[in-house]
């Protein structure tokens, strides 16, 4: 068995629950909601049994188009690891997303992440432009169902719009910027193109163009500027954990293919490699700083949330502009690699809280918080380690990604960006901290205790202790992406 | 005689255009029209791109295989878009800009 078969069953399963709710409607909810964790939870133990595997490969007849080098085992894992929590999340939010759908069916809840799963696996893979489309496609547009989902929710389809909107605009982008990379180069896989610009005789301007236009399509679904605007608008009216989907799968899902895309397009002798590092430079400066500034003024837990992840966003772009970091030993893959594995815990962490007090029937701005000290503290201390984490606190497990990647700005002398990202920092310790200090004042607050049932007190004891240990032990996840890094550089030096 | 300029100045124009109604047009469905208008101007570039790289005579396909995945892709799109738009205008009576900007900071 190959890793391709399980990406394959994971979209038959998700095609297969949606006839299921078409043609037998009276199946029941949690029917749907088992078996579709269940398929999932059996994807991931499948998956790591058949990754540990040296000799795993992938089937001929998709060779051309994919190839499974260990920064693609990572991020597949990284995809099944989230879809399982953000379904998981669904089934606790269930009931009152049922609310705001018609007739309170929630049947594409459960099989369209499968799909998108299927989709962020094949990106992590893909080595050609087509397939890179294809399965960029295949997320995007299941997301556009995802995020409109709870359409009696006047928020949630203004949501939905937006990113229906903007989500078009850079898929155009995307493919005026692919014709260009193909019309200067030549090629549409990745070692190609790479190939065809360090030959002096490709023109640089169209080559230009079309990295611009790829870089910018691209930069939409990670939430970098100058297509940021969206992401506090639709992480604000979409349901919780379809929020959590997109800001963590999503976001790793458009970084694997950033990477590769940069790889190729800054590679050794590249024409265009100076120009494409000075853009990625102030993009991603630009990203922290225009997620940064504007969060010091929510007031809504999710908005901030939102501008967090433009802001991480553009922590990681920065990495990818620096190429490889001596100080760290890690190549700009494995850097934006562990960044992501840190994220996730930290921001599932702070959904779930979000889910847990909106179940309660509580609102979404940090004023809802107050009193969570003695509400509940463990969902205090939980969410105070999250937020702290993403602050980038010392040992907490956002530390030594941001770590990495000041390490890597300094190794460059790229200053100007190491003081905007040190700005943005800098007012991350505000705005975070300012959410910390609402959840153990007491004024104004009920005492009623909150409802947590196993699930969610288990699961957020879990994503705690992760984080603690991320932060206080980071050696061996360090390691496991040192040595992806090490292959891909072999792989690129034939 | 057509050359490949020809293809990429129409191609420009296309999107351009696509483009300026995106950012001007106030009114959903004519936005989506000019998104869909800035697919084509990728794709015609695609094309053209791919007819005039010839090697033993032969044109390089690789990009037209792709221009017929964007064509699908593009249905796929459109066939979800205007579901949400639809039931955006079941809502609220309107398909204006302005029936969308609730979200805000």
């Amino acid at each position: 068995m190959s890793v391709f078969t399980i990406e394959a069953f994971l979209a038959i399963l998700g095609l297969v629950l949606l006839m299921i709710e078409a043609f037998a409607p009276d199946i029941s909810r949690r029917t749907l909601a088992a078996l579709s964790i269940g398929g999932t939870a059996l994807a991931l133990v499948l998956f790591f049994t058949v990754a540990s595997h040296e000799t795993s490969s992938l089937p001929a007849f998709v060779q051309p188009w994919m190839k499974l080098d260990s920064l693609a085992i990572f991020y597949k894992g990284l995809s099944l690891v989230i879809t399982l929590l953000v379904l998981w999340l669904m089934h606790e939010c269930a009931p009152y997303l049922s609310k705001y759908t018609v007739d309170g069916r929630l049947s594409e809840l459960f099989s369209l992440p499968l799909i998108v799963c299927a989709g962020m696996m094949w990106m992590a893979a893909a080595t050609d432009l087509v397939t890179v489309f294809v399965a960029l496609e295949l997320v995007t547009v299941s997301f556009y169902v995802l995020v409109a989902f709870a359409r009696k929710s006047n928020l949630a389809l203004e949501a939905g719009v937006k990113y229906l909107i903007l989500g078009a605009l850079s898929t155009g982008i995307l493919v005026f910027g692919i014709a260009w990379i193909y019309g200067a180069t030549g090629s549409l896989s990745f070692e190609g193109i790479s190939a065809a610009l360090a030959k002096p005789e490709t023109s640089k301007v169209p080559a230009l163009l079309g990295a611009a236009f790829l870089l910018a399509g691209l930069g939409f679904k990670v939430a970098a500027a100058p297509f940021q605007s969206w992401v506090p608008d639709v992480y604000q009216g979409a349901p919780i954990p379809v929020t959590t989907f997109l800001s963590v799968g999503s976001k790793a899902a458009g970084f694997v293919v950033l990477t590769r895309t940069v790889e190729a397009l800054i590679g050794e002798h590249s024409i265009i490699g100076p120009e494409v590092k000075a853009l990625l430079l102030v993009l991603g400066a630009l990203t922290v700083l225009l997620g940064s500034l504007p969060a010091i003024f929510q007031q809504s837990v999710k908005r901030l949330l939102g501008y967090s992840s433009i802001s991480h966003a553009g922590y990681l772009i920065l990495a990818l502009a620096c190429g490889d970091s001596i100080r760290t030993g890690m190549t700009s893959g494995g850097i934006v690699a562990f960044y992501l594995a840190t994220y996730l815990p930290m921001t599932v962490l702070a959904f779930l809280v979000l889910a847990v007090l909106r179940v309660n029937g509580q609102g979404e701005d940090i004023r809802d918080f107050r009193g969570l000290g003695k509400r509940s503290p463990l969902l205090a201390l939980a969410l105070t380690l999250a937020l702290a984490s993403l602050a980038g606190l010392p040992l907490t497990a956002g530390f030594m990604g941001k770590l990495f990647v000041f390490f890597s700005l300094v190794d460059h002398a790229y200053w100007g960006a190491l003081v905007c990202a040190t700005i943005g920092a800098a007012a991350g310790f505000y705005y975070y901290f300012r959410a910390i200090v609402a959840i153990y004042s007491t004024e104004g607050s009920s005492n009623e205790p909150l409802k947590l049932n196993i699930a969610s007190k288990v699961g957020a004891t879990v994503l705690a202790v992760v984080i603690v240990v991320l932060g206080v032990y980071p050696k061996p996840l360090q390691h496991t992406l040192t040595k992806p890094v090490e292959v891909a550089a072999k792989a690129s030096a034939h | 005689m057509i050359t490949l300029n020809h293809y990429l100045v129409v191609s420009g124009i296309l999107f351009s255009l696509g483009l300026a109604g995106v950012i001007a047009r106030r009114n959903i469905l004519i936005i989506y029209m000019c998104l869909e208008m800035m697919l084509s101007a990728g794709n015609l570039a695609l094309v053209a791109f791919s007819r005039f790289r010839v090697t033993d005579g032969l044109p390089d396909y690789t990009a037209q295989s792709l221009v017929f995945f964007t064509i699908t892709v593009a249905a796929a799109e459109v066939a979800v878009g205007l579901a949400i738009i639809v039931a955006l205008f079941r809502t609220k009576q309107s398909v204006d800009v302005e029936a969308v900007t609730k979200l805000q900071g």
